[in-house]
């Protein structure tokens, strides 16, 4: 199984941009019926441990959040990959670096050129570990932050952001000649304000099977996937 | 170009007309910028030379000093009821753009004028606002309801067909009527020709630049231009590529989006 978790993927952008490779067999918008924040790391948190882990994930602290396998559906597999997942394997480092970067931006000390550099670098790293697991793993993770890191700078400017839908649609057409179970999901969606983009509730789901799903929330793939570790989904 | 600018100055007043026909308590909104004041006078014209509710300038004390000038000269000319929307308390604890932008622009202009239309009673006001302005003013109608947060719903508004402008039934603060949103920043500046309306000296260049868009002084900057009178200020937004709100729109999101960073515990 191949799950590819797309921070800030929207829905409406996916349909928008025509993402071929993105949008499966099924696919649509997921809610966040519960959830008061967008967070990354908490819904992320939530995806793994099928909960809502909102008020277990102090804002403050909330980086350096880290769950056990034990806690999240991982544990059903015997063998697994999980490539910078927040609140699992997040890149503690490459993360704060761009943090940084962004800080410094709204301080006037970074142009926005500087911060994507790095955002497509630490993107390159994943793509490059990622493609190299592929088909080596029972379940293989791969988190990409392009469409969430790219898009608070730029979310207003379509042709850039048409590009970053272009490379995560890329990425979703190499990784499904594997003919593994693909689900690709995202944590949030994203809206323009102005040149910028704010998360928005808009989150999308899609999958190369039939789930027979409708408006699901991130917490209602735990079962799912639990189902397909141990073989009872046809 | 004259039938052209009628055609609008007609939209305009009907809506005006029909704003005050509408609505128990309506007041109109003067920056002392070139739209504001043409709507103001829009609305001497609909009324046949008499505003017949109050002018609301949004005061945060941190304007220029000509469009304090500008203001008190054109309110005695024109003789209209004018009120100042003013944030005393937190002009009292130092507000000020150098305590965020945002917080700043909320407590001076947001909650002034809440304020003020609590007082006063206000159900609806006009506004200069126009579609070409910006992405998001593009989405707007000629009425649209606000809550008692400011807060508008651009995927929630009443339909306007046929030049139809009904007040929706739904409970809402108070109605943001927009007679000019049909307009260009070019159109503005041809009808101030055509009417010799009076425009704030911050308009022309000096030294090389001009205000294009005027606001508050720390938040607002000039931008290149030889521009000087209303016909060179014509040529150039005919060939300009530069957004009107150059100078001012981008503060503002960015203010917005670092204060929703910070919330969402990236900064």
């Amino acid at each position: 199984m191949i799950i590819l978790a797309l921070d800030a993927l929207d829905n409406n952008y996916v349909q928008k941009f025509n993402c071929k490779n993105l949008i499966q067999k099924e696919h649509g918008q997921t809610t966040l019926k519960g959830f008061n924040q967008e967070r990354t790391i908490v819904l992320w948190a939530s995806f793994l441990t099928g909960k809502n882990m909102e008020k277990e994930i102090p804002i403050k602290t909330q980086w350096e959040f880290k769950l056990h396998p034990e806690q999240t559906f991982l544990k059903f597999f015997q063998k697994y990959k999980v490539i910078d997942l927040p609140a699992f394997s997040y890149k503690q480092q490459n993360h704060e670096k761009e943090r940084k970067l962004l800080k410094g931006y709204f301080e006037d000390k970074v142009t926005v050129e500087e911060y994507e550099s790095l955002i497509w670098k630490n993107h390159e790293e994943n793509k490059k570990e990622f493609f190299k697991n592929l088909g080596k793993f029972p379940l293989l993770i791969g988190y990409f932050n392009l469409a969430d890191a790219i898009g608070h700078l730029s979310f207003g400017l379509t042709e850039k952001m048409a590009t970053v839908y272009e490379e995560l649609d890329k990425i979703a057409e190499e990784a499904k000649p594997s003919e593994d179970l693909i689900l690709i999901i995202s944590d949030h969606g994203m809206k323009a304000v102005g040149r910028y983009g704010d998360h928005s509730r808009n989150g999308f789901y899609s999958s190369n099977i039939q789930l027979g799903l409708n408006l699901p929330e991130i917490t209602s793939f735990y079962k799912i996937i639990e189902r397909i570790a141990k073989n009872e989904f046809s | 170009m004259e039938n052209y600018l009628q055609e609008l100055e007609k939209k305009s007043i009907a809506l005006i007309r029909e704003a005050k026909a509408q609505f128990k308590n309506l007041a109109v909104l003067w920056s002392m910028g070139k739209d504001s004041t043409a709507t103001l006078w829009l609305c001497k014209k609909a009324f046949f030379g008499k505003i017949p509710f109050p002018v609301i300038h949004i005061d945060t004390s941190y304007q220029f000093p000509e469009m304090y000038q500008f203001r008190d000269k054109i309110a005695k000319e024109w003789g209209f009821n004018l009120l100042l929307a003013k944030n005393e308390d937190a002009l009292k604890n130092d507000m000020s753009p150098k305590k965020g932008r945002l917080e700043c622009c909320t407590k001076l202009k947001t909650e002034a004028l809440k304020n003020l239309i609590k007082e006063r009673k206000f159900d609806a006001l006009i506004l200069a606002i126009r579609r070409d302005e910006h992405g998001i003013r593009a989405k707007e109608r000629y009425y649209s309801p606000r809550d008692e947060n400011f807060r508008w719903d651009y995927k929630d508004q009443p339909a306007e067909l046929w030049d139809l402008y009904v007040k929706p039934s739904e409970d809402f603060s108070h109605m943001r009527v927009h007679p000019i949103l049909h307009w260009t920043e070019l159109d503005v500046w041809q009808y101030v020709k055509q009417e010799n309306l009076p425009v704030n000296s911050l308009y022309f260049a000096k030294n090389g630049k001009r205000y294009r868009s005027l606001g508050c002084m720390p938040c607002t900057v000039p931008v290149p231009s030889t521009a000087s009178t209303i016909d060179e200020i014509i040529q150039e937004i005919k060939t300009s590529k530069t957004p009107e709100r150059a100078g001012r729109a981008q503060d503002k999101e960015k203010a917005y989006m670092m204060q929703k960073l910070r919330s969402l515990g990236y900064m």
